[in-house]
């Protein structure tokens, strides 16, 4: 499980990274739906608080990888809550995407199913903890 | 059975009750754990979203949108001056929302700068793939240009541009549009039937097929009656276009 943690969160770490070089290149991200990605990158919600909202998710998934890095219920517990977190964000993003600025960009979209998975997977793991046997 | 067995077997059952005591008591302790993992999620998400919505989706339309436009001469829907010595194709689809921020954005900055100075003529395609809405709008803007007035109707429409083929552009919207943009709409809605308002959707779709325009916006520049070709910066970063048709206009 913790393997499977660790793939998506290098695939999200993939395309945060694409859209943060994306970002500070100034060019659109190759998108395969017409416009959604310029569109979604370009907007006012392309960053929170100044900083570009590519950079928080590698920030995140940067995080995540190192709270996976160890193991132990407090590893487990941060890499839970980062994962929740990014998920609660992404969900937040893909509703804007969909109901305020009527674009799709498939890389956040990508995102946030890789959020999806790693919130499962990081859940699962501090429930049932180390292998060990809770019932 | 002996009471060494029955002491055995009290002492077996003792300690799997412990075990399972145990356990209950690690997955309560876990599960509250979660609980409180997701409140803390939930409000820094919550933060995030505050700060967040502050953003907004558009670019409020320019002040006065008459002011980038005023003095400068319109020909057969070219702006600027005739004899200007480079000319930027703008391909668009006028529901595409991109489309629109290059026209707040890029195209302001290349008016500003280029088109103002005589050194660059700004021409548009208007493309009508994305629905039926992009082919009442291109053909009511050719009855705007019929009039000497596609780019007024061209800044008119993007700052009122809605959701893409949400059925928007009614002959109301068109109206509006064209009342803000100083075109008399009557006569424009009347054009958009017209062989002028069909040869100039065609030109738009015979050009952008030569040119191997694959979306909207692009942009092309073309020196003189030397050949046309597609700028490689994104029509979103105005001072990359702008870097590119320096580097055009000092070859």
């Amino acid at each position: 499980m913790r393997a499977a943690a660790v793939g998506v969160a290098l695939a999200g770490l993939g395309i945060a990274t694409y859209l943060t070089i994306v970002h500070y290149a100034g060019g659109t991200p190759v998108c395969a739906v017409a416009h959604g990605c310029a569109v979604v990158q370009t907007s006012d919600y392309s960053e929170l608080a100044g900083v570009p909202v590519a950079v928080l998710g590698l920030g995140g998934y940067v995080a995540v990888l190192a709270a996976l890095a160890r193991d132990g219920e407090g590893w487990r517990t941060a890499a839970a809550f980062l994962s929740l977190a990014g998920l609660g964000f992404s969900a937040w993003l893909t509703y804007v995407e969909v109901a305020v600025l009527h674009a799709i960009c498939i890389w956040c979209v990508g995102s946030a199913l890789c959020m999806v998975a790693l919130s499962s997977l990081t859940v699962v793991r501090l429930v049932r903890g180390s292998g060990m046997p809770v019932a | 059975m002996s009471k060494q067995a029955v002491l055995e077997r009290r002492r077996a059952e003792r300690i799997a009750r412990e075990r399972a005591e145990r356990a209950r008591e690690t997955r309560t302790r876990r599960l509250w754990r979660l609980g409180a993992v997701a409140a803390a999620a939930a409000v820094l998400v919550a933060g995030a979203i505050a700060v967040s919505s502050g953003g907004g989706a558009k670019p409020a339309p320019p002040a006065n949108t008459s002011s980038l436009l005023a003095g400068i001469p319109e020909h057969r829907g070219v702006l600027g001056d005739p004899n200007a010595p480079v000319t930027v194709t703008e391909y668009v689809d006028l529901q595409c929302p991109i489309c629109a921020r290059a026209a707040q954005s890029t195209v302001p900055a290349l008016i500003r700068d280029d088109v103002r100075a005589g050194k660059v003529k700004l021409a548009v395609r208007t493309l009508h793939f994305l629905g039926p809405d992009s082919v009442r709008a291109a053909r009511v803007a050719a009855g705007a240009e019929h009039q000497g007035r596609l780019w007024p109707f061209l800044e008119a429409f993007y700052a009122r541009q809605g959701a893409e083929n949400s059925g928007y552009v009614t002959d109301g919207f068109l109206r509006e549009v064209s009342k803000a943009a100083g075109v008399d709409a009557a006569e424009a809605l009347g054009q958009a039937d017209s062989a002028f308002a069909t040869g100039r959707l065609d030109r738009a779709n015979a050009d952008a097929a030569r040119m191997g325009v694959s979306g909207t916006p692009t942009l092309t520049v073309k020196r003189g009656d030397g050949p046309e070709r597609a700028l490689a910066a994104s029509p979103l970063d105005a001072s990359a276009v702008q870097a590119e048709l320096d580097r055009e206009a000092a070859r």
